[in-house]
């Protein structure tokens, strides 16, 4: 068989039009002695050469890739060579593409592709999910979208956090600065209260991926006072990502269906290319230190009312200091007596080091990507429990067996191993012992060093009778040394996939993929610890060992069928089916009081509880649809319809219908070179709908063998008498009526290319209306229930998001780039079904602060609500007063106005709760430079929060127990007027304008995080972040290859979170308690501070 | 050829992914919970609805019930402000579940429909006493009360008429009699009643004594007739202290006596102590059961002192007892309907009735069996109160009293003068906020107040 070679001749670049075709001119055939006199290359429209562009034979299905030095070639079977001219079309993302029309003959020719820049992505193709492809200008939703250089260059080992700030209304929360701490992800508004985390659905190649978040044993342990796991996203190695398109809304996330409620985040993973094999090794180095950290007190040492304890005094064995003489109010430390820094004495720098290698390559018919990553993070705290250590491999690869017949696989291995630091709230935790302890207690050593006993503040002198004695907190150093909590994670997730072109307009597409990962999970507690949060653990210890499971199959086929009614008339009709089944299983046992100190193992234990034992399995049939017309080039429209079944789904409501219908009208498109300021204009409209499923099992009907209703006083009653069991209904009333929570989304917008494609501009508006969202609704008590689930509540997201992009200086040599995103979203509880507040689950209660993230009618969601203090206008009655109405207490004080009693004091309001903060930002944006001057690159990313309120219960906590700087400050200086020098604002009541002490029996009594309102600790939690700087050096010169072997090297040098700007008080304005398992935001309470990082990484490709 | 070939067969492939599995959402395995039992044997349910009813019967309506006939007195914190009377609507919710839910109404009947299928026709009786004296609670604490209607398929139940409610629990220990007499067991329930172990004559004896109480709950209304119905029960009652309907508990946790529950393990147990009025009242009688219902006030040596407190917080001389006594054992087999009673019963329908000296002879019955022999000694029955005073210290902790206490203004106690009852106790409880928050049958707090003084059909005139 005789090989030819393509060649087009007199292609001559007609316009900066822009989009699809470039008019050629009459290809004709070159003469045999005239070829290899032109360079052979594809350039870009300086004449740089372009490598890794693709040069496509579209009616043949046969392609290549450019070397670096912009060559290709291309090989025709010479039975293969139509008659007929055929297009051939050269790509790369981030030029525009250029296709031009040749006449194939025998013999070998070349061709020269001049590609212009392609900042408005024209042509590109988006993936748009369930296998559905577009280009860029015919979506006629807002996109957002991340490329790998973007991600690669955050150099985050999560890659839900190399999306913060990459997007408008993506919001990325990283809860800790621990090694493999969750974060979490929101797009838009939370459209669910109770029937998911609120976050979008993470799809790898076409098949949905896991991104849970697990905490130990939920039967036995409270959520938030545990290690703090990873979310599951995390075993996705970041250097793998070519893509992520983020799907926002409804209007582009219904072909999800009821899965896409939360917004889709599309992930597209890298692939081999025809040509040269290529390799790239990339290892980055970053030291990580903590971020800011509270302010302390060294004034005042360990006692209560200006008294050290009897027992520290005395210097007596084992003496334990009791809960009121724990704080640091004791006396002024003399001069001259150490004190030490318990704010950051148990932090030391981290680092972690990444080490990438990929392999890709292939050719016309065969084409691979393998990679291995390895990934180790040393987190910032001393002890050997601080550590998060990723190995991912991949391989991906194509191969065509057949001219019209492509397979595929992607497949992932991930092992993931974490030591996980004890933080959070809970006393055995690091933060809640550290920030608690007086300046003047040495936390050193943290074993005493005659009986090697846990020394802590509580405990100084720990002796023989004290090895299985609670410490009340453990010292810091013995919470990190001693602590164990660990996972063990395995995971394999990817699919095999088959392309079939049936017929020249009609295409099958088949992904079946798998997601399995197995989590081993160990915790232990040692003798001597100090945990409240394990029944019967304090001072015996206690091991929590299990897995969980978790597996996704996904299958989904589709066939595209291509059609033309007319020259300017023509589009594609796809129709798809989608099966998937999804599980989560858990089997966990905590065994209390260990036997002997080591090890942590269940053997080890005394006494072992009934194990948490749970297992899912959701399953979901779907149908789809999707017809798109483009019209004269022109309009693009767009129609799909799902439908949608699930195993979550009521009988009578089984199938569910998600439609969408979407316009793009491309109203302006400049020529190439035309010196206008408008060079491009897209208006998009777009209506769609999406969902969220039901919980699982909520349908059934089950019995429960444990508690009852009236539990009475103490632990809950039990239905079992004398060793016999009984079994009673639970409170939710069977239904059979249960949907799926419904998204409405309507969103317009503009995206305009100005100045010559210097500038570009998208504005998108959008209104969601989220319907029957799922809520336990309340029943009569006479029907034997108390509530029910129901399709119940409705809440409503409006907002806006801007994104300016502007290029000044584009020269080969030298450019810089600015960009402005900015986002707004308002949210609203428009219907509660007459329930006076919603908690998000896991919100109530089960933090122990008092404070609740909550939907109220008329609120936005998730709230902050909890106490306040007494105030006017609320109609309140105190000591028999009612103060509104009576002279000398509200009469004539404005509503709100803070209530003082003849104390002097601010009061407690415990009757009620109510809104006392609103963690919803007013606008979130981000701002980005990027400039560079021939090798030289420097960016820059700032990320801004604005508005937003935290709940600062660290800040509480410290003023509870004396140690703030803060509390200092107040008992330092004499008397405070509230309203005036304290808590200033409108005050009333007999006791206005008086002077008064702040001072330990303020704040450990009614200004007091324990004692007091919540609404004290809430605060603006606003902030301005300089999220990245990052300089880069690209030697890409002839004698590297030369000396080096090597194409390029790339070194970089970044520094991420170097500084931040705000009003808060705390830490970081970002932690937050519940982690990404809950759509409660806002909770600061003892989690690891945000590391702040300087990074060195070095990228070596050939 | 080939391609249209491979159309058809994808096409046939999608079409058979599509029909290939029609139970894919729908089968056992993810429609049912796999953690959960889904179905509960008759034996289960009966367990678990006895253990309800444990609660029902010794958790917060008892203590309600014991702090306002001054048997005992709230010291502090919410079992101060009920004390008081400082009562709310959603004090009730877990009560109100608990009767009818889970462990309560709900699964009483399924356990009779269960019974009646597999004709275990004694069992059945069983668990009908189980709901008569479960709704009869209900009745005497609330009055009208959703009954007839009750259950899951009725989300806006009606509220049945008081007596009503009365008059079909009569029908209901008829044929739970009825059922309990038949003999027809085939596995029977055996160890799984906690009360009897499935001994039907005890079951007859003590649905017989329900009758009396339930004609004597309507007896202020209906007058003779019904003290001549509830005598005629009362003889056919409970025939010796042996056969005492009484709860079942054990050390394990969980399965504990409430009230132990409530002082050990509450962290709310010094919350409530006796009440003066009982305290002194046995005082001055001398009587025996002061050591069982109560703590010393002092210590040994010295002779034991008993006191109580009242509602005002007005203490004895001596302080105020704990409720410690020597029955406040995990254990303790709490006394629900009673051979006691069922005597008191009859002696008050005997003096009613115009037979004082039968009367007599019942009150002393009572006094006899007090221990340790020889008991109390006999008195002569001249007044209602001599009845009423055995009855009140005899059903110590049992929300009998309240009742006894609405109907004969027996003991006279002093009131807490708390404005919104008009300086008299609450004649009854609020509905439970779960039920008027969603049922509009039911009345609202402000018709509850209005209705009646706040008092229920049976008892028309409230006590000074």
């Amino acid at each position: 068989m005789s090989h030819l070679r393509l060649s087009v001749f007199g292609f001559v670049l007609v316009s900066y039009s822009g989009v699809v075709c470039l008019a050629a001119e009459p290809a004709k055939p070159l003469p045999r002695e005239e070829w290899g006199a032109p360079p052979i290359k594809v350039t870009s429209a300086d004449g740089s050469p372009l490598g890794s562009a693709q040069v496509l034979v579209q009616p043949l299905n046969l392609s290549a890739t450019t070397r670096p030095d912009g060559t290709y070639q291309i090989r025709i079977p010479a039975a293969r060579v139509p008659a007929e001219p055929v297009t051939v079309t050269a790509r790369l993302l981030g030029y525009k593409p250029v296709a031009s029309r040749v006449i194939l003959v025998p013999g070998e020719v070349v061709s020269d592709f001049s590609l212009p820049e392609n900042p408005l992505h024209l042509g590109e193709i988006v993936v748009t999910g369930a296998g559905t492809v577009t280009e860029a200008e015919k979506l006629g939703t807002g996109r957002s979208s991340v490329d790998s250089t973007l991600i690669v260059r955050s150099n985050e080992s999560n890659v839900v956090n190399a999306l913060a700030a990459k997007a408008p209304n993506v919001t990325v929360n990283s809860s800790a600065g621990d090694p493999g701490a969750s974060s979490y992800i929101q797009v838009r508004g939370v459209t669910t209260i109770t029937a998911s985390d609120g976050q979008p659905l993470i799809v790898v190649d076409g098949v949905p991926v896991d991104n849970s978040i697990n905490y130990n044993n939920p039967s036995n342990l409270a959520s938030n006072a545990s290690a703090a796991p990873p979310n599951r996203a995390i075993d996705i190695n970041p250097d793998d990502i070519a893509n992520v398109e983020i799907l926002k809304g409804a209007a582009s996330g219904a072909i999800y269906g009821s899965r896409a409620g939360q917004g889709v985040i599309l992930i597209t993973t890298k692939r081999g290319q025809a040509g040269p094999t290529r390799y790239s090794l990339r290892s980055s180095v970053s030291l990580d230190q903590h971020g800011r950290l509270p302010e302390f007190q060294h004034k005042y040492g360990l006692g209560t009312g200006g008294v050290s304890p009897s027992c520290v005094s005395g210097g007596a064995i084992n003496c334990a200091v009791g809960f009121t003489e724990a704080g640091s109010w004791g006396p002024v430390i003399p001069a001259g007596t150490p004190t030490f820094d318990h704010s950051s004495e148990m932090f030391q720098d981290g680092y972690t080091t990444d080490n990438n290698l990929t392999v890709s390559g292939g050719d016309e018919r065969t084409t691979f990507y393998l990679s291995g990553g390895y990934n180790y993070d040393r987190g910032m705290v001393v002890g050997p429990n601080n550590h998060y250590r990723r190995i991912a491999v991949r391989f991906n690869g194509t191969h065509r067996i057949l001219d019209n017949l492509k397979i595929g696989a992607n497949v992932s291995y991930t092992d993931g191993n974490g030591g996980f630091l004890v933080s959070r709230n809970s006393t055995e935790g690091l933060l809640l012992g550290a920030w608690r302890t007086p300046a003047n207690f040495n936390d050193l050593p943290f074993l005493d060093s005659t009986f090697q006993l846990h020394r802590s503040f509580r405990f100084p002198n720990p002796g023989p009778g004290s090895e299985q004695t609670s410490r009340r907190y453990d010292n810091p150093f013995f919470s990190a040394n001693e602590n164990l909590a660990t996972s063990t994670v395995g995971r394999t997730f990817g699919n095999v996939n088959a392309e079939y072109d049936a017929t020249s307009w009609l295409t099958f597409n088949e992904t079946l993929g798998l997601d399995y990962a197995n989590d081993e999970r160990t915790q232990g507690w040692p003798w001597q610890t100090s945990t409240t949060t394990v029944p019967g653990a304090a001072g015996v210890g206690a091991v929590n060992a299990g897995y969980i499971r978790t597996s996704q199959i996904d299958h989904n086929l589709t066939a595209t069928a291509k059609y033309k009614l007319s020259p300017v008339w023509a589009g594609t009709v796809t129709l798809g089916q989608n099966l998937n089944s999804n599980s989560w299983q858990s089997r966990q046992t905590l065994g209390v009081g260990l036997i002997a100190p080591q090890p942590f193992d269940l053997p080890n234990t005394a006494s072992q509880l009934p194990p948490y034992d749970y297992r899912q399995t959701v399953r979901l049939e779907s149908y789809f649809a999707q017809v798109t017309a483009d019209l004269g080039n022109q309009l693009f429209l767009t129609a799909a319809v799902r439908n949608d079944g699930a195993s979550t789904f009521g009988v009578s409501q089984r199938r569910n219908w998600f439609p969408k219908g979407s316009a793009a009208w491309t109203f302006y498109r400049g020529a190439q070179g035309e010196n206008r300021w408008l060079t491009f204009g897209k208006l998009r409209a777009a209506y769609g709908q999406s969902g969220t499923q039901p919980q699982p099992y909520l349908l059934a009907s089950v019995f429960n063998p444990t508690t009852l209703a009236e539990g009475g006083w103490g632990p809950a009653s039990s239905t079992q008498i004398g060793g016999v069991g009984g079994l009673v209904t639970r409170y939710n009333l069977p239904t059979e009526q249960l949907g799926p929570e419904r998204v409405k989304e309507f969103e317009a917008g503009v995206d305009l290319g100005l100045i010559q494609d210097k500038a570009d501009f998208g504005f998108t508006y959008y209104r969601q209306f989220s319907d029957g969202v799922i809520l336990n609704v309340p029943v009569a008590g006479s029907t034997g229930y108390t509530e029910k689930p129901a399709n119940a509540a409705s809440l409503r997201n409006i907002g806006a998001e801007l994104a300016l992009n502007v290029r000044p200086i584009t020269t080969r040599d030298f450019s810089w780039e600015i960009g402005a995103q900015w986002a707004h979203n308002r949210s609203m509880v428009t219907d509660l079904a007459g329930v006076t507040f919603a908690a998000f689950p896991l919100s109530g209660g089960t933090n122990g602060l008092g404070v609740q993230g909550v939907a109220i009618k008329g609120q936005r969601i998730g709230v902050l609500y909890g106490t306040d203090f007494v105030r006017c206008g609320r109609g309140l009655v105190i000591n028999n007063v009612k103060i509104d109405q009576t002279a000398g207490q509200c009469l004539g004080a404005p509503a709100g106005a803070l209530y003082i009693d003849s104390t002097g004091y601010a009061q407690l309001d415990a009757s009620n709760n109510y809104v006392v903060g609103d963690p919803n930002p007013s606008w979130t944006g981000s701002l980005r430079t990027g400039l560079k001057i021939r090798g030289f690159s420097v960016t820059g990313l700032l990320d801004i929060k604005h508005g937003g309120q935290n709940y600062n219960g660290t800040r509480g906590a410290m003023d509870h127990f004396g140690t703030s700087k803060e509390s200092q400050v107040f008992r330092d200086g004499g008397n405070f007027i509230f309203g005036q020098t304290y808590l200033k604002g409108a005050v009333a009541g007999p006791g206005a304008g008086m002077a008064v002490p702040l001072g330990e029996s303020w704040f450990t009594g009614p200004g007091g995080v324990f004692n007091g309102p919540v609404s004290l600790d809430v605060e603006d939690g606003g902030f301005v972040k300089l999220r990245e700087v990052s300089v880069g050096f690209t030697l890409d010169y002839p004698w590297v290859q030369r000396l080096m072997g090597f194409t390029s090297i790339d070194l970089r040098v970044t520094g991420r979170n170097l500084k931040t700007w705000t009003d808060y008080t705390g830490y970081d304005p970002e932690t937050n308690l519940g982690g990404s398992i809950q759509a409660t935001r806002g909770i600061d309470y003892f989690l690891m501070p945000q590391t702040r990082s300087f990074l060195f990484s070095v990228t070596l490709n050939r | 050829m080939r391609s249209s070939w491979s159309t058809t067969l994808a096409t046939a492939l999608l079409v058979l992914g599509a029909v290939g599995c029609s139970n894919f959402l729908s089968n056992d395995e993810v429609t049912g919970n796999p953690n959960q039992p889904t179905s509960a044997t008759r034996d289960a349910l009966f367990v678990a609805f006895q253990a309800g009813q444990f609660g029902v019967q010794e958790y917060g309506l008892a203590q309600v019930a014991c702090e306002w006939v001054q048997q005992c007195a709230g010291v502090q914190r919410f079992s101060f402000t009920r004390g008081t009377y400082d009562i709310i609507d959603t004090d009730f919710n877990a009560d109100w579940a608990q009767i009818y839910g889970g462990g309560g109404l709900k699964e009483i009947r399924e356990v009779e429909a269960s019974a009646t299928t597999d004709n275990e026709i004694v069992y059945r009786g069983i668990a009908k006493v189980w709901e008569a004296f479960t709704m009869g609670t209900a009745a005497s604490l609330w009055g009208d009360i959703p009954y007839s209607q009750a259950g899951p398929d009725n989300p806006t139940p009606v509220f049945d008429d008081q007596m009503a409610v009365y008059d079909a629990l009569q029908v209901l220990l008829d044929g739970a009699i009825a059922d309990l007499q038949s003999g027809i067991v085939q596995t029977g329930v055996g160890a799984n009643d906690f009360v009897y172990g499935g001994d039907a004559a005890k079951w007859i004896e003590a649905a017989h004594t329900l009758k009396a109480r339930f004609f004597l709950h309507t007896a202020e209304v209906r007058g003779p007739p019904a003290y001549t119905s509830a005598l005629a029960e009362a003889q056919l009652g409970i025939s010796t202290p042996l056969n005492n309907f009484t709860s079942a508990h054990t050390q394990t946790q969980g399965e504990q006596n409430g009230w132990w529950q409530f002082y050990n393990l509450s962290g709310f147990g010094q919350d409530v102590v006796a009440g003066r009025f009982l305290a002194e009242l046995m005082v001055a009688r001398n009587d025996p059961r002061l050591a069982e219902y109560f703590a010393p006030t002092n210590s040994p040596p010295a002779a034991p002192t008993y006191g109580g407190q009242d509602p005002d917080g007005t203490e004895s001389a001596v302080g105020a007892s704990q409720l410690q006594g020597t029955r406040a054992t995990p254990d303790f087999r709490q006394p629900y309907v009673t051979w006691q009673e069922n005597q008191l019963i009859q002696a008050e329908a005997n003096f009613v009735l115009g037979n004082a000296a039968a009367a007599t002879t019942n009150v002393n019955a009572v006094r006899a069996s007090v221990g340790p022999a020889p008991g109390l000694p006999p008195i002569a029955v001249t007044s209602l109160a001599n009845v009423m005073e055995e009855k009140y210290i005899a059903l110590f902790q049992n929300i009998e009293v309240f009742n006894d206490y609405k109907r004969t203004c027996y003991p006279p106690i002093t009131p807490f003068p708390n404005p919104s009852f008009s300086g008299v106790i609450p004649g009854r409880l609020f509905y439970a906020q779960s039920e008027t928050n969603v049922n509009p049958n039911a009345p609202s707090v402000a018709q509850q107040l209005a209705t009646n003084g706040f008092r229920n059909d049976n008892d028309p005139a409230p006590c000074p």
